[in-house]
């Protein structure tokens, strides 16, 4: 009977292959290592589900056919710099697998949003590591090297544009004087942006949070920009820059938490985005997605709560 | 003018399309087994017994409530049992069923007397009365009984007949409409004049084009329009199609009566007009017989109580196991076997090569549900509810309001059955809402019954200590007169004692 | 440091006000947990739970001196529901106290009874409808199935029959659905 509708093993394989020019563009600029990653978090991902399903007294095959912690693995992997050691996404994995998924009771039961979860533990408990993004194409023997620490990374490394633009404000420089957006960026974002798209087409994710988490970005970096052009740097910087696509198309559309109601979703969406901006400008740390994803997360029921829609006839 | 489109709801194709829509007549069978409970109501009460002989249209069971109507035999013949048999139910159940073997002349009950051509002159509270007494009731599938939905809708304005059939894959209604065009609208004249409304409106989806035409021929009325809706599934679900063609709300809770609306099914209407005009009660239906195990889909007018075995020797069956569906691909239950006779409310049967059952995985919150539902409800959060067992915050969100269209189970990615935990919570909250009735009432008596032992015992302890306190008085009373009577001797005795002194000295 | 002192003071003070206040004035009569309770138990007065009815085993449990598992009629569900609302741990419902069986009432056997009326003086509910030398039967409709009349009958005539589910009282249940 569900002949024209996605059943949920075939929407999760779609969001995967609708990552692949993100992640294409990642290669172009930065080399292979970014595969390495998604390999390490892949079996990770499964080899700690299927124990944890044992563990539960779950059968095993169906839930890991699914294919949700494989994505929840690739996404993590595509987040962090693709050259941290091996050890940071596996602990990374296991930590949303474990935490963010299987303690609450498996796919359909998380509160908060998985890859989120090992992204924000693995920020917060090893900054060193997940602050020393690639500047610039790196071999993939180079890589693999570095990645399993058979050799140093002195040389290769520097802070992604935004921690750049977000430094250099701190020591006093204007918007002009830092320059525009960096091409990788740029051509990543485009990625999933195509990706994204590509998604809603097939009627994959609803169009409410993409739209409203953009529109919320653009209209809190409009009114800082048009407040101080010196210092806030423009929507197209925002919207271009950091993780901003990734999150609109496929990190806050993971429809097990966010919001479910029509209205609901568009008020997730919109607060994600302004505080994307708020925790970029004014918070500790260059990028604000997993936080404004997971502090979102936290008030979803409510949020539920107060936008149910109309019954007929009450 | 309101929005022939209602929001939710699903464009499903007919997965049995056929050519022709025909409505096939065929031979009487040899038996029929009439199932006593009918969908609403108490059970009926057979009031033939064992190797009685009965006639066609003659009632063989009464109802002693409003909310069903009497049972009739379908065929002339001798009452061979009167027993329990499997109904057509998800519960598998059995249920107290007259069987009668056919006699092959069906013969008729004397059908000359009633209303007749002359409709116009009887009283509705007499006509209602026929309604009731030729056991009619809804024929759409839920089966409440006419003449009770007709007195409640006294008064009532607008006359909706419901010839939608939203339900992909049915086509009865269709075919009786094509081959009885006359009767409906004959049937509408009817209703006018018996409820007093001011016009009726027949309602019909565009893919039924062939009735379209064959109404529109026969149609002349002023007060009764044909009116072409979209084809959209649940289009023809009462309170949708209400809001669909004249822009009113029911109130949840409330029926189309209390708004002055009158809905009844087509198919409904040509019984009625059988009953009222030409005298004839409820024995006979359309049915749909269809499925990916038959060639050709097919309509029949069969026989109430005819078995689905007998329907079934018509058709072109492919051999190999089956899954049976009956009353539809979206809102109808599946049975096991084929062991089950026709009842007022069966409009189609269903038999599919069997499928490898589809595992249900669990809800990933994608919300597809929430936003195919007709009537605006939030089925996942009903579905969250159900699971939990949490049937006080499944009322909060309007769960009786739920039609079980069973469009959101029909999209659901992980393929959850959710109107199966829809009706689960619902009889679980009418079970609850029983079980407190009754330990509200135990608890009553038994308080009622402490405080008669204790009157009971307060009561005996009064009257005890009156008959102390009557029989201390009488015992006092009795002290004074021995008092008088002790002073009386004394003084006696003392002036005694006195005259023997004086007599001494 | 003063400042910090202070501040404290005069917060605990104002809170400690609003707090007697309310206390006073929202103060709940009666003693509520105890009709709670009874509102949950099954009304059957049938003494399984070795109190004498429903009532003093709500007031044992509210006290603390029975246990929330000693009712049968209630089910395992009542069991949970009473967990529930003290806010314990859900325990096992006691098997010694009688096991758990269906839905069953009383039904006298018209031919053998001889209108003793020993089964309307113990029946806590008065679903018996005779007198004296008459003939006594049960009003269905308001047996509980305590079984308390079934050893003070000399004659033995009274059977418990159980209640089938028929087409129209049928509750599928959670288990059946979860297969699918």
């Amino acid at each position: 009977m569900q002949a024209n509708f996605l059943n949920t093993n075939q929407i999760m394989r779609q969001v995967i292959y609708a990552l692949v020019l993100g992640v294409g563009a990642q290669i172009y600029f930065f080399g292979l290592s970014v595969l390495i990653q998604i390999l390490l978090g892949c079996i990770t991902a499964v080899a700690a589900e299927a124990i944890f399903l044992r563990l539960r007294g779950q059968t095993i095959k169906p839930s890991i056919s699914d294919g949700s912690a494989v994505l929840t693995a690739i996404l993590l992997a595509i987040s962090i710099p693709s050259i941290a050691p091996w050890w940071v996404i596996v602990l990374g994995v296991l930590f949303a697998i474990i935490f963010g998924k299987q303690i609450f009771g498996g796919l359909g039961n998380n509160p908060f949003n998985p890859a989120m979860l090992g992204y924000a533990f693995l920020l917060i408990s090893y900054p060193l590591q997940m602050t020393q993004w690639p500047s610039e194409f790196i071999s993939i023997t180079h890589a693999s090297e570095t990645i399993f620490g058979l050799s140093s990374i002195d040389g290769l490394t520097g802070a992604t544009k935004l921690d750049y633009v977000k430094t250099q404000l701190m020591m006093g420089a204007s918007i002009k004087e830092i320059g525009s957006i960096s091409v990788s960026q740029l051509w990543i974002n485009i990625g999933f942006l195509v990706g994204g798209i590509y998604l809603l087409f097939r009627r994959v994710i609803l169009w409410q949070i993409p739209i409203s988490l953009l529109s919320g970005v653009v209209a809190m970096s409009s009114i800082l920009f048009l407040m101080d052009s010196n210092h806030y740097a423009s929507s197209i910087f925002h919207l271009l820059s950091g993780a901003t696509m990734l999150a609109a198309f496929f990190i806050a559309t993971d429809p097990v938490s966010a919001s479910t109601t029509p209205l609901g979703r568009i008020i997730y969406g919109f607060l994600i985005g302004i505080l994307i901006v708020i925790i970029r400008v004014y918070g500790g740390y260059p990028d604000a997605v997993a936080f404004a994803v997971l502090l979102l997360n936290i008030t979803v029921p409510l949020i539920d709560f107060y936008t149910q829609p109309k019954v007929l006839g009450k | 003018m309101p929005n022939s489109n209602f929001k939710g709801g699903l464009k499903i194709e007919n997965p049995y399309p056929s050519n022709e829509i025909d409505l096939i007549r065929i031979p009487l069978p040899d038996k029929v087994v009439l199932p006593m409970q009918q969908r609403i109501g108490n059970q009926a009460i057979p009031c033939v017994s064992i190797g009685e002989h009965v006639l066609t249209g003659q009632i063989i069971a009464t109802i002693d409530d409003d909310r069903c109507a009497p049972v009739h035999a379908s065929i002339s013949g001798t009452v061979t049992a009167i027993g329990n048999h499997v109904y057509a139910h998800q519960s598998g159940l059995k249920g107290l069923c007259v069987t009668i073997e056919s006699d092959g002349k069906d013969e008729w009950v004397d059908t000359s007397i009633g209303c007749t051509e002359n409709y116009k002159a009887c009283l509705p509270l007499t006509i209602y009365d026929k309604i009731r007494i030729s056991g009619i009731v809804g024929m759409g599938g839920a089966g409440f009984p006419t003449h009770t939905k007709m007195r409640l809708a006294r008064g009532c304005k607008n006359i909706i007949i419901n010839a939608t059939e939203c339900e992909p894959g049915i086509t009865c209604d269709a075919a009786l409409m094509q081959a009885y065009p006359t009767k409906v609208i004959r049937g509408v004249e009817v209703l006018l004049h018996i409820i007093g409304a001011e016009k009726a409106i027949i309602a019909i989806e565009d893919d039924k084009q062939d009735s379209i035409n064959e109404l529109n021929k026969y149609c002349n009325n002023e007060r009764i329009e044909i009116k072409v809706i979209p084809t959209k599934y649940t289009s023809g679900a009462e309170k949708i199609l209400i809001k669909t063609l004249l822009g009113i709300q029911v109130p949840s809770g409330k029926f189309a009566s209390d708004v002055g609306i009158l809905c009844l099914n087509v198919a409904t209407v040509v019984a009625m007009f059988d009953a009222v005009v030409e005298n004839r009660p409820l024995i006979s239906r359309a049915v749909t017989l269809a499925g990916s195990a038959i060639k050709e889909p097919k309509n029949f007018q069969v026989r109430l109580g005819a078995t689905y075995d007998y329907l079934l020797s018509f058709v072109d069956l492919e051999e190999g196991s089956h899954k049976v569906t009956m009353a539809g691909l979206m809102m109808g239950i599946n049975l096991k076997g084929t062991d089950y006779s026709v009842s007022k409310n069966t409009n189609c049967i269903f038999i599919d090569k069997a499928q490898e059952s589809v595992v249900a995985q669990e809800c990933i919150r994608c919300g597809m549900c929430n936003t195919v539902c007709p009537v605006e409800l939030l089925p996942q959060q009903l579905y969250w509810f159900s699971k939990s067992e949490n049937i006080e915050k499944a009322m909060d969100y309007n769960l009786l309001d739920c039609i079980e269209c069973g469009c959101c189970s029909y999209v659901c990615p992980s393929n959850i059955p959710l109107v199966d935990y829809y009706q689960f919570s619902k009889a679980l909250y009418k079970k609850q809402t029983q079980e407190k009735a009754q330990i509200e009432k135990a608890r009553e008596r038994f308080e009622f019954r402490e405080m008669r032992l204790e009157r009971n015992k307060s009561e005996r302890a009064a009257l005890m200590e009156a008959k102390k306190i009557a029989l201390k008085e009488k015992m006092a009373k009795d002290r004074s007169q021995k008092e008088k009577i002790d002073a009386a001797l004394e003084r006696v005795n003392a002036a005694k004692i006195d005259n023997m002194e004086e007599d001494a000295s | 440091m003063i400042n910090a002192i202070s501040t404290l003071s005069v917060l605990a003070l104002l809170f400690g006000l609003g707090l007697g206040y309310a206390a006073i004035r929202f103060k709940v009569k009666g003693n509520p947990l105890v009709d709670q309770i009874d509102a949950i138990l099954p009304q059957t007065q049938c003494g399984q739970c070795d109190f004498p009815g429903c009532k003093p085993y709500a007031e044992a449990i509210a006290k603390g001196e029975a246990e929330i598992n000693q009712c049968p009629p209630g089910g395992q569900d009542g069991v949970d529901a009473l967990a529930d609302l003290l806010g314990v741990e859900t325990l096992p419902l006691d098997q010694e106290h009688g096991e758990i069986k269906p839905k069953r009432v009383a039904v006298v056997d018209e031919k053998v009874c001889i209108g003793c009326t020993l089964c309307i003086q113990a029946c806590p509910v008065d679903a018996f409808v005779g007198s004296s030398k008459v003939m006594t039967q049960v009003i269905a409709d308001e047996c509980t199935g305590c079984d308390l009349c079934l050893p003070v009958c000399p004659v033995d005539c009274i059977d418990m029959i159980e209640i089938k589910p028929t087409i129209k009282t049928y509750v599928p249940t959670l288990k059946e659905l979860v297969h699918a």
